[in-house]
């Protein structure tokens, strides 16, 4: 007896996909991975989530393709626990993480993962926000006791060298949300740090963001990481990430990454300004956290579970879709406000799957 | 006989009687609880007594679960009938139903579903002997009426099946005793109760229900007794079992097989089916896309899920009202496999049993309306679209035009015609279409939409195919009929366009309102119309989800239920509308794919963040803008732009109900968004609320400190139903073929599941008296891997169980035989194989199967047959744990001799056998057989397999030396499902034989095994040589230590060698001695002779009294045996007297 395979093509949504039928156990196929590229096939960075991803796992079989580019995925169980992980230079931490966050909760071990690699880049969500924003975004979800990313060591690109450490708890089955209420902006945290650079940049972007920020509310605290010697990778760079926090709980965050010949002050200018259109979008969960937060709900108990959010990225859409196609669970998506015009936020609802962890041992 | 004493008066305690002496007496009796009464007598006994309180008041309390079944509509209960045979199923079955239908069953098969009140349904089942039957029963019921033979006492499949049900998650059960008429004498009769009541609460729980039926009159219970029995049913309530509240599931109640006859035919039957089942959902909402499991037939998938209207209603308000008088006494039953109601169901098709010989054109048989109109309908000649066609309707008195039939059929047509298909679309309302709509809501309100298909069981009109129609589609057309249109026209294809247009329009102008209520419906129209699979609405979607996208940038909203799931767009053109160029290629959906497939996509990366637009973020510099988005800090102002939330400065008191208010907040966002003339007064609204608000928090802090902090039993219940009104109230107005997409089918529907490449042998060999039951499979349920289980033998159970038996698991919906391996844990370090299962101890077991859920129950067999001499639930346990891969190790010991021993040093052999091996172990812990320890060194050059080893002592030569290693083992992979309802003869299922049972059947000798046969052990004797100490030790030991060198004297000593001789009256006196002794000698032997005559005589008495007791008995055992033949035969003759009750020989 074999689950029923579903296949899919492009290389475009791989991580999804693959956490998706890791979490579900349906087995998945993707072909025509980059099949006209002058490098055709999976790359580097892909190969190696999918052997993290092997890692993690107990029992599942990762077939490729002579050519790389089609790729069969039959997922067996998740089983965490202490796991060490080389990520390559062409891509960050974040990548890698951002699936694992899906699916440590439901592990049969609490994880602890090590990850080495770029800590903060321009493609992927920095650790600081996934420290800061992601990991939080878990908690109404009743994920939180011992969740935690630690950032030992910081790594620019193009060199790396950062070091995080991934801390999960397991859960037997996550809460339903109901997240209507957006609340109002409360305060204001932000980091900014700076390795391998003049320590004072991070000051200059602190500057700069506060010239913006300070008229809204007193509650703003951006701290100064600046990371020395061993602890500061392999090459220079800076980075200020913030985030706000609404009186419910919702976060919205930004961030902007050092660019060669740009002042710091343009930087800090720019993840502020960022942080304002962010706000402005409204909702209460964060645009790049949408599918973590909509996949939570989809392996809630079987309750209806509700959350606001601003419209949906392209990375959503393709989301809902994969989720119908693997859990059967299609979601209801109606404006907040119908009777204002201007509110382009949305109310995604639906009906959990009642997604038990399986994994989980007793005793 | 005066002087006996009489017995006391004992005036009433209660009842009529009590109540009138007392008010003769002039004194009021209390009425209810006396307070007084009760008042403890010191504060000692007062704390006492409240501990005692609170306790029991604890101990009411059980873990808040979340019931899944609805409390409107509910499906019916499950209530099995169980028993050994012949203790009375059939007629406690028969006579239920005749309670609850007046209806009297003669042969009752399957599911019975019966409405027993307002609000509840009852399907009973009655559950064979069959052990398969009763686990596939055991996991469904909710209710099991037990039945035990009062005069034969419990039988071993009452056990059984508790212990099947207890491993399942204990449904409730009523014990019943029935043919308690057999026992005569009422003492036999009292003792008899009370010992199989007693009997009965150590296995259920103390004070469990017990009923006593008497006996059978007119072939059922009697009356009274059934009334009261089924009072217990109706007002019984359930508690959810968990694995029940996380599974769907249903009782089928009809099975039908939709395989075309033809592949049937050319397969001569063997072609894989595809079956339909029906039955009411229960556990949880079920839904499409998952698998769903047969007991006794195994893995299946649902093609399609149709809900049916119910057959069996609860009732209403307007169908009591409606009720008419001759049906008064007709009351509701459903079971189909038995054969009553006359009507059937079904997607297509109702369908009427007519009793008796039935043929057209018999003139002489008496027939009803129903069946008239039937055979009318058979005799139209000519179909009604030609009908229609002839036909010449003027839509006004004056209009000279008869109104013309366009070449394809109006939306006002509707035939009742079996060829018909495509009338799917358009359905106008005739009124034969009125029991497909039963079960759904129909906002336009037609009269007939609401009758209870229940109410019209009597007079079918009509038997004919019609397409089930979608009810939104139908309403579409239902409401713009517009002549000069076509069909194809009015399906939804063009709804999008007006209705848009009309949303344009009203945005202008008028209030709000209204907006919502169309652009609603319409989302929802749009959702259905994917479902229904009209290749139509797909041809110029992609056209139309452009035309939303770019109004959408107007100002306009898009519809993103429709965007996300119904169109292949791709999400980039989700957003942001589809570019210019791809738009004329939307005539075929080939290259469009193709063509996107290349758009771009080469070097868009996976990102985890949208690159920041750094021109979107220009205007950011604007001081205005940045002062608009003020409202959503909590320090700006509450402006009515911001909207949603009003008590935001409040936020940082009532954080905690912070997420529970935002729904009212967003109602009253919703009011916000009024005219800016109404702002004052809406500005003192709110002050007003935000007032009450607070003043009704420091009322209750201040009123009831205590009432602020509930109790987690409280909260935790609170929750639950606050969850499941949110369930309920987030898909209310949704249309119910829309919301099953969303939600599944919840509980109480009555759905019709088709399933596909069903085995035949379902249909072939189906019997309804065994129960098909549709288990729905969690995603994890449906894979396979090792289990990991605690398992405890049943202490019932003879045998213990031995390591790769094949064993028989009852685990979820699954039954299936499987290999488990016994293991237990050794000391937290290893898993260690058992050959056996230990005594009155759990120990785990491991087994390659379906995966379940951790904390699952189960229940193990081995065997099924009903022959099995003894209990046959063989072992109970949990799940534990699923994995890919196992950790169990057995204990290897590997043995070698010392061929050369240095000090500490020792060359030992036989161990290995090559160099490869030793390299392998190098570095292990061994030892010898007298407690040396020691270590693997270093491989040998010489002979093969032999190796260096250190000790910490010297060893001897003839010591043996031991390696102890742990080889890890698998379980194997055997998964064999039990497809006990695909045999012809149900109860026949074998599954893997052991290898002893297929020896002894296929007459084979167990091979010997040379190295493996006993032989006698030849143990030398052991010699040791003397120990030897050295001189000079010797010299210097002291004198304790010294060795003792003496030898035994071996020489005779003087002592002995002397001669004597005796003085005369020495002699005198020895010689007195000696006759004294002689006579003494005698007279022991004289008396013990005596004494054995004696013993001679008494041991003869005795056989003499034996034998004749033996006689005695003979005589009595002789009357007893003659009593009880004649009894026996009383007995039958009573029996053939009555009629086909069957005893089964105790």
């Amino acid at each position: 007896m074999s689950s029923s395979l579903l296949t899919f093509s492009g290389h475009q949504f791989l991580r999804q996909r693959l956490v998706l039928s890791i979490l579900s156990g349906k087995h998945v196929k993707i072909d025509r991975i980059r099949p006209e590229d002058k490098n055709p096939g999976l790359r580097e960075y892909e190969i190696s989530l999918l052997r993290l991803l092997e890692r993690v796992t107990n029992g599942t079989v990762i077939e490729i393709s002579v050519t790389g580019t089609a790729l069969l995925l039959r997922p067996g169980v998740i089983s965490g626990g202490l796991v060490v992980h080389d990520c390559p230079p062409s891509r960050s931490i974040g990548y890698f993480l951002e699936p694992i966050i899906m699916l440590a909760p439901f592990s049969k071990k609490p994880l602890n993962l090590t990850l080495t690699g770029i800590t903060t880049d321009e493609d992927d969500l920095s650790v600081d926000l996934l420290r800061t924003v992601t990991l939080p975004h878990l908690q109404p979800f009743g994920i939180s006791d011992g969740l935690e990313l630690r950032i030992k060591k910081r790594g620019a690109p193009p060199g790396g060298g950062g070091e995080v450490q991934f801390l999960c708890p397991i859960v037997k089955q996550v809460k339903t949300l109901n997240f209507v209420d957006p609340g109002k902006i409360k305060r204001i945290r932000g980091i900014s740090h700076a390795v391998r650079v003049n320590p004072q940049f991070s000051n200059r972007m602190i500057e700069a963001a506060r010239s913006i920020l300070n008229r809204y509310i007193p509650d703003i605290y951006l701290y100064s990481d600046v990371y020395k010697g061993e602890e500061s990778g392999k090459s220079p760079g800076y980075a200020l990430s913030l985030l706000a926090e609404s009186t419910t709980g919702a976060i919205h965050c930004a961030e902007a990454i050092s660019q060669a010949g740009v002042a710091p002050e343009d930087i800090g200018l720019r993840a502020t300004r960022a942080l304002l259109s962010e706000i402005n979008r409204g909702g209460c969960v964060d645009r790049r956290h949408q599918t973590l937060v909509l996949l939570m709900m989809v392996l809630g108990s079987e309750d209806v579970g509700r959350c606001r959010m601003s419209e949906p990225t392209e990375k959503t859409i393709q989301f809902l879709r994969d989720v119908r196609s693997f859990f059967g669970t299609s979601f209801k998506v109606v404006p907040v406000d119908s009777s204002n015009p201007e509110c382009t936020q949305l109310l995604y609802s639906c009906y959990g799957t009642g997604y038990i962890n399986a994994n989980r041992t007793l005793a | 006989m005066d002087d006996r004493p009489h017995k006391a008066h004992r005036p009433a305690q209660s009842g009529a009687k009590a109540g009138k002496k007392d008010k003769a007496k002039g004194k009021e009796r209390q009425q209810g609880f006396n307070a007084k009464a009760f008042a403890p007598k010191s504060g000692r006994r007062a704390d006492r007594q409240g501990r005692r309180a609170v306790e029991r008041d604890q101990t009411r309390l059980h873990v808040p679960l979340v019931n899944r079944t609805p409390d409107e509509n509910p499906p019916p209960v499950i209530i099995a009938i169980a028993g050994p045979p012949g203790v009375g199923k059939t007629t406690l079955l028969k006579s239920l139903v005749r309670r609850f239908t007046k209806q009297t069953l003669n042969d009752p098969k399957g599911p019975i579903t019966v409405v027993s009140g307002k609000k509840r349904r009852l399907t009973f089942i009655e559950c064979n002997n069959d052990l398969n039957s009763m686990i596939d029963i055991g996991k469904v019921a909710d209710l099991v009426l037990l039945m035990i033979d009062g005069s034969f006492g419990f039988e071993m499949e009452t056990f059984e099946f508790l212990n099947i049900l207890q491993s399942h998650g204990f449904p409730k059960v009523i014990g019943i005793l029935s043919h308690l008429d057999l026992i005569k004498k009422a003492a036999t009769l009292k003792a008899t109760k009370k010992a199989l009541k007693k009997r009965f609460w150590t296995e259920i729980y103390q004070g469990a229900k017990l009923f006593y039926l008497s006996g059978v009159i007119n072939g059922r219970y009697p009356d009274t007794e059934i009334l009261n029995l089924t009072r217990f049913i109706s007002v019984m309530k359930f508690r959810p079992l968990i694995f029940r509240n996380s599974h769907p599931y249903i009782l089928a109640d009809r099975l039908e097989d939709l395989t075309p006859r033809e592949l049937v035919r050319t397969s001569k039957g063997k072609c894989d089916r595809t079956v339909t089942v029906y039955g009411y959902v229960r556990g949880t909402n079920l839904r499409l896309g998952t698998k769903v499991h047969i007991p006794g037939v195994g893995d299946l998938d649902m093609t399609s899920v149709q809900k049916l209207g119910d057959p069996c209603p609860l009732p209403d308000e307007a169908s009591e009202k409606r009720r008419k008088l001759s049906e008064k006494k007709k009351l509701l039953i459903h079971a189909p496999m038995s054969d009553v109601g006359g009507v059937i169901y079904d997607k297509d098709a109702v369908w009427i049993n007519v009793p008796g010989s039935f043929s057209r054109g018999n003139e002489e048989v008496p027939q009803g309306e129903g069946e008239q109109m039937v055979m009318d309908l058979q005799d139209v000649a000519t179909t009604l679209e030609d009908a229609v066609s002839k036909s010449q309707i003027r839509l006004f008195g004056s209009s000279s035009n008869p109104l013309a039939v366009a070449a394809q059929s109006l939306p006002g047509e509707d035939t009742d015609d079996e060829q018909e298909e495509e009338d799917s679309d358009d359905e106008s309302g005739f009124e034969d279409d009125e029991d497909l709509h039963s079960a759904e809501e129909d906002e336009e309100g037609f009269d007939f939409d609401h009758l209870p298909p229940g109410a019209e069981n009597t007079g079918r009109r009509s038997h004919r195919v019609v397409q089930r129609t979608l009810p939104s589609s139908s309403r579409q057309s239902r409401a713009d009929i517009e002549y000069a249109e076509s069909d194809s026209d009015l399906g939804d294809n063009d709804d999008d366009l007006p209705s848009t247009s009309n949303r344009r329009v009203r945005f202008a102008g008028e209030d709000d309102d209204d907006i919502e209520i169309p652009s609603d419906d319409d989302a929802l129209d749009d959702e259905e119309g994917e479902d229904e699979d009209v290749p139509q609405w797909k041809k110029n979607l992609a056209e139309r989800a452009q035309s939303l996208a770019s109004s959408s940038r107007k100002g306009k909203r898009k519809d993103w239920i429709k965007l996300i799931y119904a169109s292949d767009l791709t999400p980039a053109e989700v957003l942001h509308g589809k570019a210019e160029g791809d738009k004329e290629e939307d005539v075929d959906d080939f290259f469009t794919i193709k063509h996107k497939s290349d758009v771009g996509e080469v070097e868009a990366l996976d990102k985890g963040k949208e690159p920041i637009d750094d021109v979107e973020l220009e205007k950011w510099q604007d001081e205005e803008l940045l002062e608009s988005i003020r409202g959503l800090f909590i320090t700006g102002e509450d402006s009515g732009a911001a909207g949603g939330d009003n008590d935001g400065e409040w936020d940082g008191v009532g954080d905690g109900d912070g997420q529970g208010s935002g729904s009212e907040g967003e109602g009253e966002g919703d009011e916000d968004g009024g005219l800016p003339a109404e702002q004052t007064t809406k500005d003192a609204k709110t002050l007003q609320a935000k007032k009450e608000r607070l003043k009704r928090k420091f009322d209750e802090q201040y009123d009831d400190p205590e009432s602020r902090k509930d109790d987690f039993y409280d909260s935790a219940k609170d929750e639950i139903a606050r969850q499941l009104a949110l369930n309920h109230a987030e898909f209310e107005g949704v249309e119910s073929e829309a919301r099953a997409l969303v939600e599944g089918f919840c509980p109480g529907a009555y759905v019709r599941i088709e399933l596909s490449n069903v085995p035949c042998e379902l249909v072939e060999h189906f019997d309804p008296h065994y129960p098909i039951i549709v288990g729905g499979l969690l995603a994890a349920e449906e894979r396979f891997g090792y289990v990991q289980v605690r398992v405890k033998r049943h202490r019932w159970f003879t045998r213990p169980l031995k390591t790769n038996d094949p064993l028989v698991f009852s685990l979820g919906w699954r039954r299936f035989q499987t290999v488990p391996i016994y293991s237990l844990d050794d000391h937290s370090i290893r898993m260690r194989m058992l050959k056996y299962t230990p005594e009155h101890m759990h120990c785990y077991a491991t087994f390659y199967g379906p995966v379940s859920l951790p904390n699952t129950g189960f229940c193990t067999f081995n065997s099924l047959l009903g022959d099995t001499p003894g209990f046959r639930v063989s072992a109970t346990g949990v799940v534990l744990d699923v994995d890919r891969s196992v950790k169990i190790v057995k204990k290897l010991k590997l043995t070698g001799v010392p061929y050369k021993i240095f000090k500490n040093t020792a060359f030992i052999k036989d161990m290995f056998t090559s160099a490869l091996e030793i390299a392998k172990f190098e570095g292990a812990n061994i030892k010898t057989v007298s407690g040396i320890r020691g270590q693997v060194k270093k491989a040998l050059p010489k002979p093969d397999g032999a190796f260096r080893a250190t000790f910490e002592d010297k060893i001897l030569k003839s010591d043996l030396v031991f390696l102890r290693a742990w080889y890890s083992i698998e379980p194997r992979k055997f998964y064999n499902p039990v497809t006990s309802l695909l045999l012809s003869i149900k109860t026949s299922w074998t599954g893997m034989r052991l290898t002893g049972q297929v020896r002894r059947d296929e007459g084979l000798k167990t091979p010997l095994n040379v190295n493996s046969t006993y032989k006698k052990v030849e143990r030398s004797a052991r010699k040791f040589n003397p120990l030897r100490v050295p001189q000079k030790l010797q010299a210097s030991l002291p004198y304790a230590s010294k060795p003792k060198l003496m030898t035994k004297q071996r020489s005779q000593t003087y002592l002995q060698k002397r001669a004597v001789v005796m003085e005369p009256e020495e002699r005198e006196a020895v010689a007195l001695l000696q006759q004294m002794r002689a006579l003494r000698k005698d007279k022991v032997v004289k008396r013990k002779e005596k004494k054995e005559g004696k013993k001679e005589e008494r041991r003869k008495k005795l056989e003499r009294d034996d034998a004749r007791r033996e006689e005695k008995d003979k005589d009595k055992k002789k009357d007893v045996m003659r009593m009880v033949g004649m009894k026996h035969k009383r007995e039958q003759e009573t029996e053939e007297g009555r009629g086909s009750r069957k005893r089964r020989k105790p």
